[in-house]
């Protein structure tokens, strides 16, 4: 590539730069002069731009996998806008009015306030008026705690000694396909850094990060718990999203360093699609962390939307006496498809994981647990114990277990155990008997039947959780 | 292509007789095949490489005299192939089956067979047409309706000399029928085995099956014992497998008519280098048919199992029970475990479970036989042989349950003191 070429792009860039961002949607395609503008329009640092270089070219060499037990139309990567600015308020719904009503009528089943079914909805407003005070007062205790949370191209401005330490070694650029992909054109997503000692007085949420609302479809995230801290974070929520972006493929990493603690809850209710499963969002995101000594990472989801997932929260279990625990609830209906489980990588000593996975699958949909039990050879002691249960509702749905189990240490226990059953008539009687209709004794049958993962999460979201599974179960009896 | 497939394409092509016609079929199917490589899931933990790395070439007739070991108390109709063909014969035919060789069939007895050659096995299945494309010889084995045999029939591949050896069986079960037939192979040439079997079990009959892959060292083997189950019918079958440098088998049953059941039982004992990969595959394409299948291994040295058990329930299969449980034992540190029970379910009123264990014997357990005075070593020897030692007792067959047993033990003992 010429000099002149180079020279001509990053001039076109500074022009952009220096006028107005918000004007900025990138043309359709992807090249690596996209990856230098998104680069130099969050103004980064050179290594950061070298990074991502590297990760598009050997995104390159790579094929995109098929293993999984999915089946949707290949993502066109030349048809995509791999940045695209905040959107500005002239195109925004001015009011609630104008927001679809089926999406308003979950919002008040769920009981959100009006101004946050805005935010959601994506009205265009100045200033979410109580939620600034709320973020700023927030912000204010996570300063006087040390705890750094913030965006993370502004974590590449003013830590850029952490990020640089840190990211990309637990999710390394060429982990996968996705994770390459979201390495080179990430433009968005959270960092977290906490102290060492510190217990984070609150819970993080990517809903206080107000600025960010319009998560982009490259989301990174890096959290780092450093030595004997504490913190639990919340991400997503569980309101429908709309979203104009159909491809997501974000990647989470996770570094709790000796005896730190961190627990990772998800809510993901991305669209799922029409009743044929066209349009719906394809969730394809790597997410990982790495325990040393002592350390404990917890993996809780609760995953009811996108028309195509495939995740695998995982856990290396690097440190001796370290511990990882993933609890899942994945509810498909329509025409969704979801594979997804975890790996729990045992190398320490003494390191043990838990897996809890309920799958339940309604309408036309397919519902995958895939999972992986590695015990290397001086995991000695270690131990797993792993249960999926799924559930299927209606004769039309698929679902599907597939756990690798790989010891190499004979002190090491693994044990796995699946079942899969129905909502058992002699239940549904029982409770229609008692006055409830088909669907309140359904919707009761499957909290009850999600209960373990659900006492993981956090108690606000374990509520909504199990609201957001009773409305994604409507219409799906009978 | 592997330079390998590609001989035993030309091979295919070259022999020359009855079967010409199922060559050919194989040969073009095989010139389309991907090579399986690592990233293929069914080779996932098995690589070819050591087949890639072999020449073909068909084991000719062994001078040295081998006969298979005797299974003491059993009266059966044995048969022992060397080389490609029949090396010994003990017994009478029972009375009531027609049995064919491949190699003496006459006219009529050939149509029969190639009528049913293939039906059983699935198209796909790699190494089942490599055997459709170089078996040399073959039983055909037919029960008529309502015949009861109750004279087993043993059929034994010996893996004496060098070269390839592809042995073909074939059983036609009519309805009503009983059989029983136990398949075994042994030996540690450096050589090629594929060792293919067919059974179509119809209506209400009835298959006690046996099948030992003991073949050790060079003697690679790639195996498969495939079913058809007819309504009612019912399948016992038990494996036994050690491994060599390179031990596959695959089984797979397919049901074709409701209420019929299968039972699976699996053991292998693994010491050394030795590799074993069981990989099976249940289809309930039919409602209310019912599967059990349990496999235990033991694994000790630098040896690797592989197990990868696979039920397929269809959509209309409604009323299926199927349950399958993989439990491993590793003695050493450098022994490896890949398991993998899958589920892949399509229909909602099934009740299926599966699990999987690996580990080591209990610390409270071996505590409780040694305050009993019972040495360390020996105490190891109860819990850790006792762990397969209750399936082989679940053999039906007393001679052969009787045979493995102590056949079992003393390699299992032999691998202890290593």
């Amino acid at each position: 590539m010429s000099d002149q070429i180079e020279q001509a792009l990053s001039k076109q860039y500074e022009a952009g730069f220096y006028s107005e961002i918000e004007s900025d949607t990138f043309e359709n395609g992807l090249d690596e002069s996209v990856i230098r503008r998104i680069s130099a329009i969050k103004n980064e640092p050179e290594w950061m731009l070298e990074w991502r270089l590297k990760a598009y070219r050997s995104w390159l060499e790579m094929e995109e996998p098929e293993w999984a037990h999915v089946d949707y139309e290949k993502v066109d990567y030349q048809a995509i806008s791999y940045y695209s600015s905040p959107k500005s308020m002239k195109d925004k719904p001015k009011s609630l009015d104008e927001v679809d009503p089926d999406l308003l009528d979950v919002y008040n089943k769920l009981g959100i306030p009006l101004h946050e079914q805005e935010m959601l909805a994506g009205v265009a407003v100045d200033a979410v008026f109580d939620s600034v005070s709320v973020v700023t007062t927030f912000r204010e205790k996570l300063e006087e705690a040390g705890v750094i949370f913030c965006p993370i191209s502004e974590a590449i401005q003013k830590y850029p000694e952490l990020v640089k330490k840190y990211i990309g070694s637990v999710v390394p650029r060429t982990d996968n396909y996705f994770a390459a992909l979201n390495s080179a054109v990430f433009t968005d997503g959270s960092f977290v850094y906490i102290p060492k000692g510190v217990r984070c007085p609150m819970e993080l949420s990517t809903y206080f990060r107000i600025n960010e609302q319009n998560t982009g479809q490259f989301e990174r995230t890096l959290i780092v718990a450093d030595e004997g801290s504490h913190v639990s974070y919340l991400e997503g929520c569980t309101a429908p999203q709309r979203d104009e972006n159909q491809l997501h493929a974000a990647v989470v990493e996770l570094v709790a360093l000796d005896k730190a603690n961190i627990k990772y809850s998800t809510v993901q209710n991305w669209y799922p699609g029409d009743e044929n499963g066209k349009g719906g969002i394809y969730n394809f995101v790597t997410k990982r962390g790495i325990c040393h000594n002592d350390a404990k990472i917890s993996w809780t989801q609760v995953e009811t939307g996108s028309s195509v997932t495939w995740k695998y929260p995982s856990c290396v279990l690097k440190g001796d006496n370290s511990i990882g625990e993933f609890y899942s609830v994945a509810l498909t209906r329509g025409r969704q498809q979801a594979d997804t489980g975890t790996k729990m990588i045992h190398l320490g000593k003494n390191t043990r994981s838990t897996i809890i996975s309920k799958g339940i699958s309604a309408g036309k949909s397919n519902n995958a647990y895939r999972g992986l039990v590695q015990m290397g050879p001086k995991a000695d002691n270690a131990r797993n114990f792993t249960q999926c249960d799924s559930l299927l509702i209606g004769d039309q749905c698929g679902a599907h277990t597939f756990p690798y189990i790989e010891s190499r240490n004979p002190s090491a226990i693994v044990e796995h155990e699946a079942t899969t059953s129905k909502v058992s008539d002699e239940q549904m009687f029982l409770c229609q008997q008692r006055g409830l209709d088909a669907e309140k004794a359904v919707s009761m049958i499957v909290n009850g039947f999600c209960k373990e993962v659900f006492k993981e999460l956090p108690m606000e979201f374990a509520v909504e959780a199990g609201k957001l599974l009773e409305i994604s179960l409507e219409g799906s009896v009978g | 292509m592997s330079q390998w497939l590609s001989e035993v394409i030309a091979e295919g092509q070259r022999q020359n007789d009855w079967l010409s016609g199922n060559r050919q079929q194989a040969t073009a199917a095989l010139a389309n095949v991907k090579w399986p490589v690592r990233r293929q899931e069914a080779w996932r933990f098995t690589p070819l490489v050591p087949v890639e790395k072999r020449t073909v070439s068909l084991a000719g007739p062994s001078e040295q005299q081998s006969t298979a070991p005797v299974i003491d108390g059993l009266e059966a109709y044995s048969l022992s192939f060397t080389g490609n063909q029949l090396s010994d014969e003990q017994g009478q035919v029972p009375e009531g089956l027609t049995f064919t060789l491949f190699s003496k069939a006459d006219e009529a007895q050939q149509a029969s067979i190639q009528a049913l050659l293939g039906q059983v096995k699935p198209s796909h299945h790699l190494f089942g047409q490599v055997n459709d494309a170089l078996l040399t010889e073959g039983v055909y084995i037919h029960v008529p309706a309502n015949t009861v045999i109750d004279t087993p029939i043993r059929l034994t591949q010996l893996a004496a000399s060098a070269g390839d050896q592809h042995l073909r069986v074939l059983v036609h079960i009519e309805a009503g029928a009983k059989v029983s037939v136990i398949e075994d192979g042994f030996g540690d040439a450096d050589s090629l085995n594929t060792f293919v079997s067919e059974y179509v079990l119809e209506a209400q009959a009835e298959l006690e099956h046996y099948r030992f892959a003991m073949y050790t060292q060079q003697a690679m083997h790639v195996g498969s014992c495939h079913f058809k189950v007819a309504e009612k019918a019912q399948l016992t079958s038990n494996i036994v497998g050690y491994g060599s440098v390179l031990s596959r088998l695959d089984v797979d049953v397919e049901y074709t008519g409701e209420f019929a059941n299968a039972n699976l039982n699996a053991i292998y004992l693994l010491a050394e280098g030795e590799l074993f990969d069981l990989h099976s595959t249940i289809e309930h394409a039919v409602p209310n048919c019912t599967t059990e299948e349990n496999a235990r291994g033991i694994v000790g040295d630098r040896a690797k199992a592989v197990f990868n058990g696979r039920i397929h329930i269809h959509r209309d299969a409604q009323k299926t029970l199927a349950e399958l449980n993989n439990r491993n034992l590793l003695l050493s540190r450098r022994a490896v475990v890949n398991t993998k029970p899958e589920l892949e379910i399509y229909a909602d009123d099934v009740r299926c479970a599966h699990g999987a264990t690996v580990a080591e014997i209990e610390e409270k357990a071996l505590y409780y036989l040694l305050t009993r005075g019972i040495s360390r070593s020996q105490a190891l020897i109860m819990l850790n042989f006792g762990f397969i030692q209750e399936l082989i007792t679940q053999i039906p067959n007393a001679a052969v349950s009787d045979w493995l047993l102590h056949r079992l033990r003393e390699r299992f003992v032999s691998m202890e003191v290593k």
